[in-house]
């Protein structure tokens, strides 16, 4: 599903968040990537759907060579994907159900359709009965869930996620860690950057350490390690 | 291309210039009225073109004869005149005809000539009118060698001064057109820009789902065709009312002045506007998306 050889990354401020990275992602896994401030973890997840092109090295998710694509052809990688941010980055003039429907209606999806997925992932994120609402009348926490519903809308193989508990409280976080592990258990790809010790440890999954921009450690039942700075 | 997803284009893009309501006002009212100073020129090149067109067609020559010519002169004269190659027509004008032409063209002034008395200055003269324009450089030398004939005139000058200030004319309109054009085309521009930075949050979730650059592209496409048309078909009403009143004006004055009539000519004109209009929205609104896109 993913493979990256010799990975880095140096910004042109000229500094270094990756070096020398070799990681190898199989279809279905669920991986965190953990790390102090700064490790990298961000640089990590945002080269996989080529905001940031990587310095050297290869990069492959599900096939493609994302280093050598044409611009052209960055929408269609994206297609396969499912982002999710910290700050969930809703469209706040437009309702729960047209928040989702837009990453379909994007993508030329017909009408139809649309209706019925839209229902479908409303309902797995527990959020049907607020889809005429508007985000602003929501919590962070269901906030989240819509972003999560719009993510995973055009069935994408891989979902990644920038620390998507990151504005939420622990409650609230391990609510939204159940939909991931549902969305998992469908055979989704998972890959998120996080700096939640207590929702690491309790999933079990694959966990990637990085610090300075080094690989430190990758098990494959792991805990986070180390206690997260504050 | 579904029709979902044209649904959807049309939607964004009606829903943005109504967001947008101040500054799509201002770009309709400015392409309107940088495509009416557009059109007004047109109209007056065109029609300036078209006099020269119709001075150069009536060019007749006028045979001024010597005083001193006999009858047996005048009616030789009349004669060679009428074999020569192109003439259409000739008409003598006698001395006393010439007078009282001349009167009535004076009107109420005609007093002024009470101090020529009893004289009359007019010489006898032909009007020979020929079939095409070009003839004229050829006849006249002939002309003027002939018995009796003191000058040959034809209205030349009148001639070269109409196509001298069209010519005028239409350089002033182009500098001028050039001018609108890009004052138009920075405003439009200038709309878009502002569009797409309200909705600078709206595009990059676009781009994260996957939506291709041509997709984001459209709607404020669009938006800048939309605005563009729209001010083309203000100042196309424009245009045509006051053609209509000039075009009343002037057959109730100046009956005689070759205007342009107003079908099918402003109906070409208009759709000459609404296509420059929307050109001109479209490539405004591809100016600050270019430079948007390019991330
Ligand atoms: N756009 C950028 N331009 C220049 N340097 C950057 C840029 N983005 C990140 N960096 C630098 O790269 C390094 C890694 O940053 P990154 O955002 O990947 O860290 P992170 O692990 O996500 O941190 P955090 O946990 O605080 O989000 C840092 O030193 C950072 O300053
Ligand atoms: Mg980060």
């Amino acid at each position: 599903m993913l493979l990256m050889k010799g990975i880095s990354k140096t910004y042109p401020s000229g500094s270094v968040a990756l070096r020398s990275v070799d990681i190898h992602i199989k279809p279905g896994e669920f991986v965190f990537v953990v790390g102090p401030s700064g490790a990298g973890k961000s640089t990590f997840i945002k080269m996989l759907f080529r905001e940031v092109i990587p310095t050297t090295g290869k990069l492959f998710v599900d096939g493609v060579d994302v280093m050598s694509l044409k611009p052209e052809e960055i929408p269609f990688l994206r297609r396969q994907l499912g982002i999710i941010f910290q700050d969930y980055r809703l469209l706040n003039d437009r309702t729960v159900y047209d928040n989702i429907a837009f990453a379909m209606q994007v993508i030329e999806t017909p009408y139809r359709q649309i209706k019925r997925r839209v229902a479908a992932v409303l309902d797995l994120v527990g959020l049907r009965s607020r889809a005429c609402d508007y985000p602003g009348e929501l919590s962070g926490g269901e906030q989240q869930r819509v972003a999560i519903a719009r993510a995973i809308v055009n069935d994408p193989l891989l979902v990644i996620a920038d620390e998507p508990t990151g504005n939420l409280d622990p409650e609230t976080s391990m609510d939204i860690m159940k939909i991931f592990s549902q969305i998992n258990d469908s055979g989704t790809t998972i890959v998120m950057a996080t700096h939640d010790k207590t929702i690491v440890d309790i999933m079990e999954k694959r966990v990637i350490a990085i610090e300075d921009g080094y690989i430190v450690r990758d098990d494959a039942k792991g805990v986070y390690g180390y206690e997260p700075e504050h | 291309m579904s029709l979902s997803t044209k649904e959807y284009f049309v939607k964004e893009t009606f829903k943005s210039i109504r967001r947008n309501q101040l500054m799509s006002f201002a770009s309709v009212s400015t392409v309107a009225l940088s495509l009416l100073v557009l059109g007004l020129f047109l109209l007056m090149v065109m029609n300036a073109n078209n006099l020269a067109k119709y001075l150069e067609s009536q060019v007749q020559i006028s045979v001024y004869m010597e005083d001193s010519a006999s009858n047996e002169t005048l009616s030789a004269a009349a004669k060679s005149l009428k074999t020569m190659p192109g003439v259409v027509k000739v008409t003598s004008v006698t001395k006393t005809e010439a007078l009282a032409k001349f009167k009535k063209r004076l009107g109420d002034q005609n007093r002024l000539l009470d101090a020529l008395g009893e004289e009359n200055p007019f010489p006898y003269s032909f009007d020979v009118q020929v079939d095409k324009p070009e003839r004229i450089a050829e006849i006249v030398p002939k002309i003027d060698e002939m018995k009796g004939v003191e000058t040959a005139k034809f209205g030349q000058e009148v001639v070269e001064h109409m196509f001298k200030l069209t010519r005028l004319l239409r350089l002033g309109g182009i500098l001028l057109v050039v001018l609108l054009a890009m004052a138009t085309l920075f405003i439009i521009s200038n709309t878009i820009r502002i569009t797409v930075f309200a909705r600078r949050r709206e595009v990059s979730i676009m781009k994260y789902v996957g939506a291709t650059n041509w997709f984001i592209r459209w709607p404020f496409l669009l938006e800048g065709m939309v605005l563009g048309f729209a001010g083309a078909l203000v100042a196309s009403f424009v245009l045509v009312q006051i053609y209509l009143a000039l075009q009343d004006k002037i057959y109730a004055t100046l009956a005689f002045f070759p205007l342009i009539p107003a079908w099918p000519f402003l109906g070409y004109l208009c759709l000459c506007l609404i296509i420059t209009g929307t050109a001109i929205g479209a490539a405004g609104s591809s100016i600050p998306l270019r430079k948007f896109l390019d991330v």
